[in-house]
């Protein structure tokens, strides 16, 4: 290696900005902070988003885990961004891989996954997996959310519509009614309403 | 016998020192030759470049530069000054890290009530779930009502409050998502694009 090289190698090395997040220097201990960058690293060389990594990392950190278990979870975190870009394609954007991973984590399955980026044709998937998971937290089960968000998508229901559909049948929810039921009630409207061509949901 | 080849070497002696007879356009035709075969390559940009080649250095420069990169290395390993970073993060980002696009934000307020409470925060993936950013302090409002109003950029979010810096209490009036990695429940929010 010429001295050249060796100069240049030194300094990036040496430099401690080299592939670390301030953040998690601060925040992580070394030998956690080291782990995470590793799977920084190698979620970078992956072309995965990084910056949902470093986020559950220093959620970890906040909330005062140990260690091995922000490892473990940045680590799992990876993993599901890695199945959602599989199924996704390679034009992925981060915030799709971001909801698909989040959709994984809540239990859909990589191949309902597959079925909503087909039913939404060429329009972004990050606000349906987003409400699918919402859906899901919110106590619908999950092949009922699955069924209703792909029905929605197949409908050409827009971006804004979904997060009016997410935030009443949230208020639904909230006012005491039954959460398939409100999401069904609701996805039913939406469909009438926007005249879509897909199925209508069933009851 | 002797004698004879001492007369002969010099007789071929004197021959040789004699000039031979050369054309006039004996060198015009040499370098017309010379100058119509091809360039060596060695006379090309990229091997200037590439040959290698003595240079000569002096010991001072050699002790200035081993000066500055044992410095730099020293700083870099120790990575303990906070303004280093501040001011090598720009860079950083440029350099090594994907850039998140920005994103429009909207002014989200945050309302909890907790009467005994000295200090509250709000945390999220918004704020690098950092308890003392500055944006997101909470004021008490009387009556136990805390609140904040802060940027928050449009899009699904995870978020908590942190009552005196150790409790973690999800936003009451807000949907709650499980946390399968750490164990204390999220509150979940839409932000919604102006429109």
């Amino acid at each position: 290696m010429s001295v050249a090289r060796r100069v240049v190698a030194l300094m990036l090395f040496a430099s401690p900005a080299f592939g670390q997040d301030v953040h998690l220097q601060a925040r992580l201990d070394k030998p956690t902070m080291v782990a995470v960058n590793a799977l920084v690293d190698s979620a970078r060389i992956a072309k995965l988003p990084t910056a949902p990594l470093v986020d559950k990392a220093l959620e970890g950190a906040a909330k005062g885990s140990d260690g091995l278990k922000i490892i473990a979870a940045v680590k799992q975190l990876s993993i599901r961004m890695q199945s959602a870009k599989r199924v996704l394609g390679s034009g992925a954007t981060s915030d799709e891989i971001k909801a698909g991973a989040g959709a994984i984590d809540v239990g859909v399955s990589v191949r309902d996954i597959a079925r909503l980026r087909a039913a939404s044709g060429k329009r972004a998937v990050t606000m349906p997996l987003s409400v699918l998971s919402d859906l899901i937290g919110q106590a619908v089960p999950i092949s009922t959310a699955t069924d209703l968000v792909v029905q929605l998508a197949r409908s050409g229901v827009k971006d804004p519509e979904l997060v009016l559909f997410q935030r009443n049948v949230r208020g639904d929810i909230g006012r005491g009614a039954d959460p398939t039921v409100a999401a069904t009630t609701r996805a039913r409207g939406l469909v009438l309403r926007t005249g879509g061509a897909g199925t209508k949901p069933s009851e | 016998m002797r004698e004879d080849d001492d007369i002969q070497l010099h007789q071929i002696a004197k021959a040789l020192r004699h000039a031979a007879p050369v054309s006039a356009s004996f060198d015009a035709r040499v370098m017309r030759n010379i100058r119509a075969l091809p360039r060596h390559s060695r006379y090309g940009v990229w091997s200037r470049l590439t040959t290698p080649r003595t240079i000569t250095v002096t010991p001072l420069s050699w002790a200035l530069l081993a000066a500055s990169l044992v410095l730099f290395a020293t700083v870099g390993s120790v990575r303990a000054s906070v303004d280093l970073h501040r001011l090598s993060r720009p860079f950083a980002n440029v350099l090594f890290r994907q850039r998140a696009a920005a994103k429009p934000e909207q002014r989200v307020q945050f309302v909890l009530v907790a009467p005994d409470a000295k200090k509250v925060s709000v945390v999220g993936d918004f704020n690098g779930w950092d308890a003392s950013h500055k944006s997101f302090q909470a004021r008490h409002r009387g009556g136990g009502v805390w609140s904040v109003t802060a940027p928050v950029p449009v899009g699904n979010h995870r978020y908590s409050f942190v009552v005196d810096d150790s409790l973690w209490v999800a936003d009451p009036t807000a949907p709650r998502v499980a946390d399968n990695d750490y164990g204390m429940p999220n509150s979940a929010m839409v932000v919604e694009a102006q429109k």
